[in-house]
């Protein structure tokens, strides 16, 4: 054994050197969030909570196709389409809900909706004592949609047919919501 | 009305010590949080009160709600008496411990003038007296954990009295040489000893500074109060919680608070033998209270035992033996050695 093995052993050296680390660390800034009181910053594209969406006058976007349940892997979304009343061409959905229980927030729904009535939002505080609260009907979703997308796009004219995929093309064609700054 | 008087002081002295004691340990469990917690790059108790400030007495409060469970099986006995006698012989530890110079005289009504000194007693063999209760509170160890009848409290309570035995030889002998150096017993006679500057310190002073016998007394004094690295009684991850596996509610808090006591009584004898009690470094430093001095050094050596804490992991049982026996007790006899024969031709 070298001298200065030796001495490092007799002197403790490696448990210096310990020492020293965990002292330097004494002043560094911690990492802790301190989550109820300051909240994470999520990153663009976070897929929070399913919303449905409205056009700039208040009409729903959701054409009752029912291709978001199809996509779904885990069958979270039930919808059951009908005729707008005295508007037989277009159909709505009558009946739209949402099982927030199952869902695994994949966002296959949101890519399968042919005219972007759906968004993810960046809404995750959903734990709730009473699982019935997390069984979402359309007004709910309407609602989420409402406070996390104040922009919306606006609706495509009606050109008296619907002839072509003109109505696809023009919905898409819109900008897609922006989503709500959070400050 | 002298034996009234008498008894305001010892009561009203004891009480103060307790009370100030026992706030320490309070206190101490949030400071240990903190101080881990920082060097650890987290922050520790932030949500009762003020930075967590009121986190003890909420804890305190927690242990008082819990239910107390007593083992099927137990000895109920000596599984109530244990914590209890863990608890004491840390507390009255604070008999002998003189925390400052001087003294104060009050006139009472009907009593007369009562003259309050800055220590509970001062016993001759003070030190002696200190050793022998740290030997007393492995009592409770052991005791609890073979009372609990569950094979990790009998295991841990194994552990711990063969650690405290190991130990309790070289902490007892770490000291001899500052004793062979004062002549005296006594603590308030050590520390009076050391008046006027650092190098008057046992850990500094001539003939032989102690430098060595205080870092020896440090490492024996976490291996006797239990604590990591030398944390073999409780080792979490064998042992569960070691004794107290079975324990809960305040007789859980008390084995807690007999550590804790513990934890400040080593610190506080360290402080007044080896580092001069509640003397200033420097002579032109008396200004400030002795006090302030010497909960300054405690506070130190507490320190110590959370910085050690957040470093070293926890040692294998038989590198503690090997450790204690092979390296610890030579060291401090030759330090028993070197310093009788420095000190004999020191006086002649």
């Amino acid at each position: 054994m070298s001298l200065s093995a030796a001495l490092n052993k007799v002197f403790f050296g490696e448990i210096v050197k310990g020492l020293g680390l965990t002292f330097k660390h004494l002043f560094e800034k911690s990492i802790t969030q301190q989550y109820p009181h300051t909240k994470p910053m999520l990153p663009d594209g976070y897929r929070g909570i399913m919303s449905l969406l409205k056009y700039d006058d208040g009409t729903e976007r959701c054409v009752g196709c029912a291709l978001c349940e199809i996509a779904c892997p885990s069958n979270v979304i039930k919808v059951v389409s009908a005729e707008e009343p005295g508007r037989p061409l277009n159909r709505y959905a009558k009946t739209y809900t949402f099982d927030v229980t199952r869902c695994v927030f994949c966002g296959f729904c949101v890519d399968a909706c042919p005219v972007d009535a759906l968004a993810m939002t960046k809404e995750y505080e959903w734990a709730s004592e009473n699982k019935r609260t997390l069984f979402l009907d359309k007004d709910q979703l309407l609602a989420i949609g409402d406070r996390n997308f104040p922009l919306r796009g606006k609706k495509p004219e009606y050109r008296g047919s619907i002839e072509g995929d003109w109505y696809l093309t023009a919905v898409k064609a819109k900008a897609y919501p922006k989503q709500a700054e959070k400050p | 009305m002298e034996a009234i008087g008498q008894l305001v002081v010892i009561l009203g002295t004891i009480g103060v010590v307790m009370v100030t004691v026992l706030l320490h340990v309070a206190y101490l469990t949030y400071l240990e949080r903190k101080v881990l917690g920082w060097m650890q790059d987290r922050m520790g108790p932030m949500e009762v009160g003020y930075h967590g400030l009121l986190q003890p007495l909420a804890d305190g409060l927690k242990l008082f709600m819990k239910e107390d469970i007593i083992p099927s099986g137990a000895n109920k006995i000596i599984f109530s008496l244990a914590p209890i006698l863990s608890l004491i012989p840390a507390l009255i530890g604070f008999a002998v411990v003189p925390w400052g110079d001087g003294q104060l005289t009050i006139p009472l009504p009907w009593i007369g003038d009562v003259t309050f000194r800055p220590f509970v007693t001062d016993l001759n063999i003070g030190i002696l007296y200190v050793l022998a209760l740290s030997s007393v509170g492995a009592y409770g160890v052991l005791l609890g954990g073979w009372a609990s009848n569950s094979k990790y409290s009998l295991l841990g309570g194994l552990r711990s009295a063969a650690q405290v035995i190991s130990y309790e030889l070289a902490l007892g002998m770490s000291l001899v040489g500052v004793l062979l150096m004062a002549g005296s017993l006594s603590l308030v006679k050590i520390a009076q000893a050391q008046a006027g500057g650092f190098w008057h310190w046992y850990a500094f002073a001539l003939p032989f500074p102690q430098i060595v016998a205080l870092v020896l007394y440090g490492i024996a004094a976490v291996a006797e109060t239990n604590r990591l690295p030398f944390d073999l009684p409780e080792a979490e991850s064998e042992l569960v919680a070691g004794f107290f596996t079975e324990y809960s509610g305040m007789r859980f808090a008390f084995f807690f608070l007999a550590e804790y006591a513990n934890m400040i009584l080593v610190s506080c004898i360290a402080t007044i033998v080896f580092l001069g009690g509640w003397h200033a470094p420097f002579p032109f430093l008396d200004f400030v209270p002795g006090i302030i001095w010497f909960l300054l050094k405690v506070y130190v050596f507490l320190f110590g035992f959370f910085w050690i804490r957040a470093t070293l992991p926890r040692l294998r049982y038989d590198q503690l033996m090997t450790f204690g026996w092979k390296v610890m007790i030579p060291l401090v006899l030759a330090n028993i050695v070197i310093t009788s024969i420095a000190q004999y031709f020191w006086m002649n």
